[in-house]
């Protein structure tokens, strides 16, 4: 877990967002220790087009950061730890 | 175009007031039985909004024998209860009409969601006869499309109500996602989706009958359709693509040499059509339909598969299927920006090369266990072998 995005506080306080708000979304609690570096697509979480728009819905209210409209290949949602990192980065 | 209409009950629907009948509860108007009836025929879903109890709703559901898609009793305002059922039936809200016998209600929404057409009674018993109430295709989906909300509903039910993940669930309805070649009889249906289709879809234009007609006719390309069910209902087609294969990818003799892959285009599958009903969001439609064609166009020698893609804030969702299929906007997709696509939007081209590991079909989707790659064809088999014939919504 040293990949925590931002590595410092701030990027620690997001992930823990988004693992909640991952959890929600999936109705999966055991989501709320998810690793940062596990994958969000494929046998990771099973992430789907359904449930990544609810979670860029939830990062854009939550967070103010429309990833969709910002990253455009959405690299953002390969793993939390590359979310965290890309909602804490400075813009 | 009118795509669902929201109904008051009392002194609408019913001639009279609910909860003010006692015993002998009042009937239902019959002329605009009639109508419900006849827009019912044409596609267009029925929905109630009511200040009574919920027992209301059924009572009206029973005596008119019609399935309606959402209804919202309560005693809030009447607008919020439309937003909810534009909301939970994910339709834009010009593409609803408001009826209610009330001026304050009618008001009050009109006021509210301007977008809404609002209707006395008297009006919607002439609205079947206006265009905005007449879509000029009507396919056997659309008839089924009240039932189908119904259906959906008691599936969302069910799910709500399940322990497990969503693939268990999915897997526990029997769901069933059959991809294959499309036949003449589907196109009104692919019409009708690239008219509809918003959040999945590729490109902003409506493809016409004419042009998929040549499609299917065409050597160098392939229409496909997907098919939904589960043991809650038969959704028909949901979905469908267009693959452009190019002569090298036809021959296959692409891979086979190991040089075609820089010889660009002839080496490479081209989608310019992919849509897919919202009404299939999280049931795999889209994963599967994307690995349909990663293995494909991998079979038949391709080095890449290529989706030519609006970016805009509505297709999200696609985006989101692209990328978690492995697919890329390449090197340059941001200069494209630039080149605008229809309707003004940038456009993007998502590419997936098709060496290593290709996207499988979820093993639930076929309705039995894993099945290897390049094998999911097995369901629309028949389909390959008689394209012409295989186009009824019928399950298999």
């Amino acid at each position: 877990m040293t990949a925590e995005a931002g590595g410092d506080g701030g990027g620690r306080a997001v992930l823990g967002e988004l693992r909640l708000i991952l959890a929600r979304i999936t109705g999966d609690d055991e989501l709320l220790g998810l690793a940062a570096e596990m994958p969000l697509f494929g046998d990771g979480v099973g992430l789907d087009s359904l449930t990544g728009t609810l979670l860029l819905r939830e990062v854009q209210r939550q967070f103010g950061v429309d990833v969709a409209a910002e990253d455009l290949n959405l690299d953002s949602l390969a793993t939390l730890g590359t979310l965290a990192a890309f909602i804490a980065a400075p813009r | 175009m009118i795509k669902c209409v929201i109904w008051d009950i009392d002194n609408t629907l019913l001639d009279g007031i609910y909860l003010e009948s006692g015993q002998q509860r009042p009937g239902v108007d019959p002329e605009l039985a009639g109508v419900l009836g006849e827009l019912a025929g044409r596609g267009i879903v029925h929905a109630l909004a009511s200040k009574n109890p919920p027992e209301a709703a059924d009572y009206v559901a029973r005596t008119t024998r019609l399935d309606f898609a959402a209804a919202e009793c309560g005693w809030g305002r009447k607008s919020d209860a439309v937003r909810r059922i534009i909301g939970d039936l994910g339709i834009a809200p010009d593409a609803v009409a408001f009826v209610d016998d009330d001026l304050f209600e009618r008001a009050e929404v009109a006021a509210a969601i301007p977008e809404v057409m609002v209707l006395a009674p008297e009006d919607a018993a002439e609205a079947a006869s206006w265009p905005e109430f007449s879509p000029p295709v009507v396919t056997d989906e659309a008839r089924r499309r009240g039932a189908m909300y119904a259906q959906r509903r008691r599936r969302q039910e069910e799910a709500r109500a399940f322990a497990g993940s969503r693939d268990e669930f999915l897997r526990h309805a029997g769901t069933r996602v059959r991809v294959g070649p499309a036949g003449p009889a589907d196109l009104p249906r692919l019409h009708e989706l690239s008219v509809r289709t918003h959040q999945f879809n590729s490109g902003a234009e409506p493809v016409s009958e004419a042009v998929l007609g040549e499609l299917l006719a065409s050597p160098r390309h392939q229409v496909i359709a997907v098919r939904l069910s589960d043991r809650f209902g038969d959704d028909g087609i949901v979905g469908a693509a267009v693959a452009e294969t190019g002569e090298a990818a036809e021959t296959g003799e692409a891979a086979e040499t190991g040089e075609a892959a820089g010889t660009g285009e002839s080496a490479s599958w081209s989608v310019p059509v992919l849509m897919m009903s919202c009404r299939a969001l999280g049931r795999g439609v889209i994963d599967a339909l994307l690995a349909w064609l990663c293995q494909r166009a991998a079979r038949a020698g391709a080095a890449e598969l290529r989706v030519p893609c609006l970016v805009t804030e509505r297709n999200v969702p696609l985006r989101i299927a692209l990328t978690g299929a492995g697919f890329r906007a390449g090197a340059g997709a941001r200069d494209s920006d630039e080149a605008a696509g229809a309707g003004g939007a940038p456009q993007a081209v998502f590419t997936r090369r098709l060496s290593g590991k290709l996207p499988v079909l979820p093993d639930w989707a076929a309705g039995r266990a894993p099945e290897p790659p390049g094998s999911a064809e097995a369901e629309p088999g028949s389909a390959d072998a008689e394209p012409g014939s295989s186009v009824t919504g019928e399950p298999a």
